[in-house]
C-alpha cells in the first residue's frame, strides 16, 4: 500500500518467527537499517472462533477460549465464565472465587514469566529464557495436580470449577512461593539492570499515554506509559477488592515514561504483586464448599447482551455475549487485549532501527492466537 | 621435533629418487595435514564444550547418553559426530536465483582465512609450522579474508537478510580490527620483534614475567583485545550479524549442510586463532607459570592448548550470559571507546616504559 | 429511591406479571412509572438459578442497572438536544440506538466534551439480526469519569454504511476492519478498509448468518460435508 520510494527496500519478518510470538507477518519498509513503517499482517491463525461459538453450547464454549490465548488459559476461561454469571445473575459461592483467583494469579505468574524470557530471547539473551521456562514448569506442574492440563486447562466452568482443589495443592503451591519469591530478585538483576539489556530497551518504543489510551492499549503495556489503570481495582469483578496489593506503574526510571523498559519493570513487579495475592488468598481460602454448588443443569440465559472484560495478563480482555434465550449463544465476540497492542506497533515503532522494533514488538507480549482467534 | 628435522628427513629419505620440488612440496604439505586433524579434532570437542558449559549455565543437562550407540553417547560425547554426520548427508541446497559460483566459493574462502592462520600459532618450543619473521602480522593479515567472504555470502544469496547479516558483519569486523591491531602494538613494543616465538621467549620465567604482568597498562590491552577479538568472531554479544531471533541465521541463512558448516567450523577456528594469539602474546604461551615445573618443550604444548583453551571458555560463558548489542552500539563502543582507550595505552606503555626502564 | 418507591414498583411488578398492568400504568410520577416498565421487562426474562440468599446482591445489581438506565436516559436527552433526530427507537435500555447518518459528529462530541468525556472505545461487535439487518455496537467509556454506554447502530445489508469513527478513537482502525471482514459494513472515511483476519481474496462475509463458504479458493476445494471425518 502506498508508494515505495527509490531507496527503500520492503522486507517480510515471519510469518515464520523465531521468537514465540506466533505466526505473524511484519511487512517493513526500511530505508537501510531505518524502518519506515511497519505494517502487520495476520490471520495465519484465524480458527473462526466466533463462528464456531454459535454452533455450540455455552459450556463447549470454554475450550475454546481456552485456546485462543494458550499462553493464559485461566484468564482467558475467567472472563468468558464473569461475563456468563453476570448475564445469567449468578452468584458463586466464596470457595469458588478464592479458588479462581489462586489460579488467575498463578497463570499471570506463568503468563508473564514467559512474556519476559522471550523478550530477552529476542534481545539475544538466551539464559534468563531457559530459566524462567523452569520455574513457569513448576506452575505448569501445579495446575496440572489440580486438573490435569498443563496448558489448555477447561478449568473454570459458568457457576463453578470443574475440579476441586486435591490434597496437597496448599502445600504445593506455598513450596513454590517460597522457592520462587527470591527468583523474581535474581530475574530482574539478571535481565533487568544488565547494561546491555538497558541500553537496548530504555528510550526505545516511547508509547505516550494518551497515544496508549486511543489506541486501546490496556494491561501492562498502558501501565508502562505511566496511565495507573488495572481493572482488578478499577473496574471490579470477582472478590479482588478482599486483597491488598499495588498496582505497578512505569515511572521512567532507567529512560522516559512508556519506553520498553518500562513495560519490562512492570511486568516484573506484576509478578510481585501476584505472589502477594496468592498468599492472601491462599491464607483466606474457606475450607468448605463444593465447587459445583451454583452450576445450572443447563445454561439457558436470558434474553439480552452484555459486555465484560476482565484483567488478564496482557490486557483487559473482554466478552460481548448476545443471548437469545436458547442454549447455544448468538454472538461471542472476544476482545482481545494483544488485538489491539499490535495495532500501536506501527505509531511506537516506526524510525527505529530493525533490532529495535524486534525489541518493541517482544516488551509488547502479544499471543498471535488470540489476536488471531 | 621441528618442521626442519621432518624436511631433513624426508629429504634424506627420498634423495635421488625425484628432485627437490616434489619432495619440498610433500614436506610442506604433511604438517598442514597434521594441522587439519587438529582442527577437526579441536572442533568436535569445542562444540561439545559450548553444548555443556551452555547447559550448566542454562540449568538444563545437555545432551546426554547411556553408552554408545544409544541416544547420544555416554554424557552425550558422541553428539558432535553426529552433528558433523548430519550436516554431512544433508541435501545441497542452492538457490536458483543466487550467484553460483560465489555461492559456492564463500564458505571455502572463509575456510582457508581461519586455516592460514594456524600455521603461523606457536604451540610448543619448537612447534610451529611457519615460524615467520613477521608472524603476528602475518596472523592480523590474513585474519581480514573472512570480511571479503562474508560479503559474499551475504550477496551472492540474492536474500535481504542474507545482506543484511553480511552488511553489518563486514562493518563489524573491519571496524573491530583496529583496536585488536593498536593492543597488540603494546605486545610488540614490549617484546620488539613480530616473532610469534621471540615473542614467547620473551616472556620466559614464572607468571609474573608475562607480558601481562609487564606494565599496569598491558591489563587494558590485554582486555581491549580480547572483547575486540570476540567482536571479531562475530560471538554474542556482538554476533548481531548471524543473530537468531532477527535474521535467522543472517548471512548463512540459505546455505545449508556442509557449506553450513563450513561457516561455522571456521567461527571455531577463528576463536581458537585469536585465543592462541591472547595466550601466545600476553598470558605467556608455551610456557608454564611456574618456571622449572612442567617446562620442558612437550609440556608447551600442553600449556599454549590450556590457556587457550580458557580463553575459549570465557568465550563460551559470556555467549550465554549477556544479551546482544544492537549495530549502532556496537560501533559506538568500538569507535569511540575502544579506540582512544588503545590509542592512549600504547602511550601509557610507552612512557612508563621509558620512566621505569624495564 | 426511597423504600415506598420501591414498594410501589414490586407491587405493580407482580400484578403486571399476573396479567393486569393497569397498576403500572396508573403511576403519577413518569421516571417510577419507566423504571417500573424496566423492572417488568427484566422480571419476565426467564431467569436459570434465582439465589435466594443474595437478595441484597439482586438489589445492589438491580440498582446497577438502573443507575445505567438513568445514565442512558440523561444521555439520550443530551444527544437529541444537540444532534436532533439521531435518537432511533425507544430507549428504556442500557443501550442507546443511532441513526447511521451523524455518527461521526455524535462520536466527536462524546470524546470532546467535558463532562462526557467518552476517550475509550473498549469494543466494536457486529451483529447479524437476521432478515437483512446488520448492527454495529460500540462499548464506549470513560477513564475520567468511569461511565459507561453502548451504542448501537442499525443498517440494512443492501446498504449497509457507517461512518467510520477512526479518526476519533484510533482503536477503531482495525475493529472497523475486523467488523468489515466478518460482516460487510461499510465504514465510510476509513483510510484504509481492507480484510484483516481472512486473505484479501476471501468472498463472502463469515460471521452473517446466511454465510456460505465458497467452492473453491485458490483451486483448494473448501469441505461442505463433513461426513468423511474423525
Amino acid at each position: 500500500m502506498g508508494v515505495v520510494h527509490g531507496q527503500e527496500m520492503v522486507l517480510n519478518i515471519g510469518p515464520q518467527h523465531p521468537a514465540t510470538h506466533g505466526v505473524l507477518r511484519l511487512q517493513v519498509k526500511t530505508d537501510g537499517e531505518i524502518i519506515s513503517e511497519i505494517t502487520p499482517y495476520m490471520g495465519y491463525l484465524h480458527r473462526c472462533f466466533e463462528k464456531h461459538c454459535e454452533n455450540v453450547t455455552y459450556e463447549q464454549v470454554i475450550p475454546f477460549t481456552d485456546r485462543c490465548d494458550y499462553l493464559a488459559s485461566m484468564t482467558m476461561n475467567f472472563g468468558y465464565v464473569v461475563a456468563m454469571e453476570q448475564l445469567m445473575e449468578i452468584k458463586v459461592n466464596d470457595k469458588v472465587e478464592y479458588i479462581r483467583v489462586i489460579m488467575a494469579e498463578l497463570q499471570r505468574i506463568a503468563s508473564h514469566l514467559l512474556g519476559i524470557g522471550a523478550f530477552g530471547l529476542d534481545l539475544g539473551a538466551f539464559t534468563p529464557f531457559l530459566h524462567m521456562l523452569r520455574d513457569r514448569e513448576r506452575i505448569l506442574d501445579i495446575f496440572e495436580m489440580t486438573c490435569g492440563a498443563r496448558l489448555l486447562y477447561n478449568y473454570m466452568w459458568v457457576g463453578g470449577l470443574s475440579h476441586d482443589l486435591p490434597t496437597g495443592f496448599v502445600e504445593a503451591t506455598l513450596n513454590f512461593l517460597d522457592y520462587f519469591e527470591p527468583k523474581v530478585d535474581e530475574f530482574e538483576n539478571l535481565l533487568g539492570h544488565n547494561k546491555i539489556f538497558v541500553e537496548r530497551t530504555a528510550d526505545i518504543g516511547i508509547m505516550p499515554a494518551d497515544v496508549a489510551i486511543s489506541y486501546g492499549v490496556t494491561g501492562p503495556n498502558l501501565r508502562g506509559s505511566g496511565v495507573k489503570w488495572d481493572l482488578r481495582k478499577d473496574d471490579q469483578y470477582s472478590i479482588y477488592d478482599r486483597f491488598d496489593f499495588n498496582v505497578p506503574v512505569g515511572k521512567g526510571l532507567k529512560g522516559t515514561v512508556g519506553d520498553c523498559w518500562d513495560r519490562f519493570y512492570v511486568r516484573i513487579h506484576e509478578i510481585r504483586e501476584s505472589i502477594k495475592i496468592v498468599r492472601q488468598a491462599i491464607d483466606q481460602l474457606p475450607k468448605e464448599g463444593d465447587v459445583h454448588q451454583a452450576m445450572p443443569k443447563k445454561i439457558r440465559p436470558p434474553k439480552g447482551s452484555i459486555y465484560r472484560r476482565t484483567e488478564s495478563p496482557r490486557g483487559d480482555l473482554g466478552y460481548y455475549i448476545e443471548s437469545d434465550g436458547s442454549d447455544t449463544p448468538y454472538r461471542v465476540k472476544m476482545r482481545s487485549p494483544a488485538f489491539t497492542a499490535l495495532s500501536v506497533l506501527n505509531e511506537i515503532g516506526a524510525g527505529w532501527l530493525m533490532s529495535d522494533v524486534l525489541g518493541i514488538l517482544g516488551s509488547l507480549d502479544i499471543v498471535l492466537g488470540e489476536i488471531d482467534r | 621435533m621441528t618442521v626442519d628435522f621432518l624436511f631433513d628427513f624426508l629429504s634424506e629419505l627420498l634423495a635421488g629418487l625425484v628432485g627437490s620440488g616434489p619432495v619440498l612440496i610433500i614436506s610442506m604439505l604433511i604438517p598442514c595435514l597434521i594441522l587439519f586433524g587438529f582442527i577437526t579434532i579441536y572442533a568436535l570437542i569445542v562444540i561439545y564444550a559450548e553444548l555443556k558449559v551452555s547447559s550448566f549455565i542454562q540449568d538444563k543437562v545437555g545432551p546426554m547418553g547411556q553408552g554408545v550407540g544409544l541416544h547420544a553417547g555416554k554424557w552425550g560425547l558422541l553428539q558432535p559426530i553426529a552433528d558433523a554426520l548430519k550436516l554431512l548427508l544433508k541435501e545441497d541446497i542452492i538457490p536458483s536465483s543466487a550467484d553460483r559460483p560465489l555461492f559456492i566459493l564463500a564458505p571455502f574462502m572463509i575456510f582457508i582465512g581461519a586455516f592460514i592462520s594456524f600455521v603461523a600459532l606457536p604451540f610448543g618450543e619448537s612447534i610451529i609450522v611457519a615460524d615467520l619473521n613477521i608472524g603476528l602480522f602475518y596472523i592480523l593479515g590474513v585474519g581480514s579474508i573472512a570480511v571479503l567472504s562474508l560479503i559474499l555470502a551475504g550477496w551472492s544469496s540474492n536474500n535481504k537478510w542474507s545482506l543484511y547479516g553480511g552488511m553489518r558483519s563486514a562493518a563489524q569486523i573491519i571496524s573491530y580490527e583496529i583496536p585488536a591491531g593498536l593492543s597488540l602494538i603494546v605486545v610488540i613494543m614490549l617484546a620488539g620483534t613480530l616473532n610469534m616465538q621471540d615473542i614467547i621467549r620473551y616472556q620466559a620465567g614464572g607468571m609474573f614475567s608475562w607480558i601481562l604482568f609487564d606494565n599496569p597498562f598491558v591489563p587494558i590491552a590485554f582486555v581491549v583485545y580480547f572483547i575486540s577479538a570476540i567482536a571479531e568472531t562475530n560471538r554474542t554479544p556482538f554476533d548481531l550479524p548471524e543473530s537468531e531471533s532477527e535474521l535467522v541465521a543472517g548471512f548463512a541463512t540459505e546455505y545449508s549442510g556442509m557449506r553450513y558448516a563450513f561457516f561455522f567450523l571456521s567461527e571455531y577456528a577463528n576463536m581458537f586463532v585469536v585465543s592462541a594469539v591472547a595466550a601466545a602474546c600476553f598470558l605467556g604461551g608455551w610456557h608454564s607459570p611456574v618456571s622449572g615445573f612442567m617446562d620442558s618443550p612437550s609440556w608447551g604444548v600442553f600449556w599454549m592448548i590450556s590457556k587457550t583453551f580458557f580463553l575459549i571458555f570465557i568465550m563460551i560463558w559470556l555467549r550465554w550470559t549477556l544479551p546482544r548489542l544492537r549495530v549502532d552500539q556496537l560501533m559506538n563502543v568500538c569507535w569511540k571507546v575502544f579506540l582512544p582507550v588503545a590509542l592512549i595505552n600504547i602511550f601509557g606503555v610507552a612512557i612508563w616504559t621509558v620512566i621505569f626502564n624495564q | 429511591m426511597s423504600e415506598d418507591k420501591e414498594k410501589i414498583i414490586s407491587e405493580a411488578v407482580e400484578k403486571a406479571l399476573q396479567g393486569d398492568m393497569d397498576a403500572i400504568n396508573n403511576i403519577e410520577d413518569r421516571v417510577t412509572r419507566s423504571k417500573a416498565k424496566a423492572a417488568l421487562v427484566k422480571a419476565k426474562r426467564t431467569n436459570v438459578v434465582a439465589d435466594k440468599d443474595s437478595t441484597k446482591e439482586n438489589n445492589t445489581s438491580k440498582s446497577k442497572v438502573e443507575e445505567k438506565i438513568n445514565f442512558n436516559q440523561a444521555l439520550c436527552q443530551k444527544i437529541s438536544e444537540k444532534f436532533p433526530d439521531s435518537i432511533d427507537a425507544d430507549q428504556n435500555n442500557d443501550w442507546i440506538q443511532l441513526r447511521p447518518e451523524n455518527w461521526l459528529k455524535i462520536a466527536k462530541w462524546l470524546k470532546s466534551d467535558e463532562k462526557l468525556s467518552f476517550d475509550s472505545l473498549q469494543c466494536n461487535t457486529g451483529m447479524d439480526l437476521g432478515e437483512g439487518v446488520l448492527e454495529s455496537r460500540y462499548n464506549l467509556h470513560s477513564m475520567k469519569h468511569l461511565h459507561k454506554a453502548e451504542i448501537r447502530i442499525i443498517v440494512s445489508v443492501e446498504k449497509p454504511d457507517i461512518p467510520s469513527v477512526e479518526q476519533v478513537w484510533r482503536v477503531a482502525d482495525w475493529f472497523e476492519r475486523e467488523t468489515y471482514d466478518m460482516f460487510g459494513i461499510n465504514f465510510i472515511g476509513h483510510r484504509d478498509l481492507r480484510r484483516i483476519l481472512l486473505p484479501d481474496d476471501w468472498e463472502g462475509w463469515p460471521l452473517r448468518k446466511d454465510y456460505q463458504e465458497q467452492e473453491t479458493y485458490h483451486g483448494i476445494v473448501v469441505p461442505k460435508v463433513k461426513e468423511g471425518w474423525e
